[in-house]
């Protein structure tokens, strides 16, 4: 099973360390990056993928327009929280953040939080073929995969060789992709073929 | 130095872009680099920037001349070129050659490879005939009272920003190649091969990503700054 990736942002180095241990019991959970700070926060996510972001609710403030702009990262945040938990005061952003979990809570409720966390990213990303293409171009990735030409491709799904060609061209400039075998192995290391499938030899 | 190749050991893919050889007994980082005529402060630089992503050197490498960087660059396609695509293509050949794969499944991983290197030397060869002399033009021409008209003329048809966009990013494909071996194709038999193969894939990739890195991150920022700046200054106003 594919592990989720979690980054920990959080300055207390005690509560770090103690999540860290937390984690570290749990199945499923890769640790990918520790920060006690939120300098370099921007560029590593540029780079890296994460599932979920535990973040102390100071840091979080702090950083609050690198996570408002961008919905996608907003839903991975797990908002670590400090403050008095009787006064539900959030602000609005911190509304909108996946979960949260208070720094009172005993170790039995933020395990169910986390546990849960990974149920549901279990059904989001099963590894199938990612977002970027459409499903028409991973129709199109299929079939050439599986050795058909672009006139064959066309007959298939009842498109004009023009409009075949078209996806084709969208989809080497989206995957930065040109080549069958290239093509082929993307569609294999994505799910959308299986190597079984694979029936042509790559022109040589 | 001895304490820095020991304890980084992944910093060995550097020494041949900076020429730098093995066997210098007790010296300090800065005698090796003195004697080899290396920069010590830039091959410093390079190496923080090579043992951790995260680490942006745009700061301590401003304090270089471009051309410095051009050359450490072309060294950097040169020893891919030279050491470590022929490298990891002849260990995956052999690999192929002694394993019970099907016909097919050979045919794919060969022909994937080959795709590969012909997109990756295309690069290369892009940034080497065209980009780099254009660095090395555009730092000449800023040196220079007036720049050459001429010059100008091109730099206002050719930015540098024109070729970032096609910064194709070569890792990915090496991703790719390594995802296939340990998830979809059968196991090899040759399985200390097999484990060579895939790390020396995935030192490629961390040595692409930094490649890329360098290029995106401290070499185009800079390369743009001195393009407006010769732009304005031939054409103040």
């Amino acid at each position: 099973m594919k592990k989720s990736g979690f980054i920990l942002v959080i300055d207390s180095y005690l509560v770090r360390k103690g999540m860290v241990s937390l984690l570290n019991h749990l199945q499923g959970i890769s640790i990918l990056q520790e920060f006690h700070n939120t300098e370099s926060l921007a560029s590593y996510l540029l780079k890296q993928s994460v599932d979920f972001i535990i973040i102390s609710q100071s840091l979080f403030k702090a950083s609050a327009d690198l996570f408002i702009s961008d919905p996608a990262l907003l839903e991975k945040i797990v908002l670590l929280k400090d403050g008095d938990s009787g006064k539900k005061k959030e602000g609005e952003s911190a509304s909108q953040v996946h979960a949260s979990i208070h720094l009172s809570e005993e170790k039995e409720k933020i395990v169910g939080k986390i546990q849960a966390l990974l149920d549901q990213g279990k059904f989001k990303n099963r590894d199938l073929a990612p977002a970027e293409l459409s499903p028409r171009e991973t129709t199109i990735v299929r079939l050439v995969s599986m050795g058909l030409t672009n006139r064959q491709i066309a007959d298939n799904l009842f498109l004009s060789a023009h409009t075949v060609m078209t996806h084709r061209k969208n989809i080497s400039s989206k995957l930065g992709i040109k080549s069958v075998s290239g093509l082929t192995v993307y569609a294999i290391v994505n799910n959308i073929i299986t190597i079984e499938e694979v029936t042509s030899l790559p022109a040589e | 130095m001895y304490r820095v190749v020991t304890e980084h050991p992944q910093l060995l893919p550097l020494f041949p872009r900076f020429n730098l050889k093995l066997g210098f007994g007790e010296k300090s980082v800065e005698e090796v680099c003195e004697d080899y005529h290396v920069n010590a402060d830039f091959f410093l630089e390079i190496a923080k920037a090579y043992l951790d992503d995260l680490y942006v050197p745009a700061e301590g490498l401003s304090l270089f001349s471009l051309t410095t960087m051009v050359n450490y660059i072309a060294s950097t396609h040169k020893y891919y070129t030279e050491i470590a695509l022929p490298g990891v293509e002849e260990k995956i050949h052999s690999l192929l050659d002694h394993s019970s794969l099907s016909k097919k499944e050979i045919a794919l991983v060969r022909g994937f490879f080959n795709d590969y290197k012909k997109d990756f030397l295309a690069h290369i060869s892009e940034e080497e005939q065209h980009i780099l002399p254009y660095i090395l033009e555009l730092e000449r021409q800023s040196a220079l009272k007036r720049a050459d008209p001429e010059f100008i003329q091109k730099l206002k048809s050719y930015t540098i920003r024109e070729f970032e966009k096609e910064h194709d990013r070569l890792e990915t494909s090496l991703k790719h190649l390594s995802t296939l071996i340990i998830k979809y194709l059968p196991p090899f038999d040759d399985l200390q091969l097999c484990h060579q193969v895939l790390n020396d894939l995935s030192a490629l990739v961390r040595d692409l990503v930094d490649h890329a890195n360098m290029e995106d991150k401290v070499l185009v920022p800079r390369v743009a700054e001195l393009e407006e700046k010769l732009l304005n200054t031939s054409f103040p106003g």
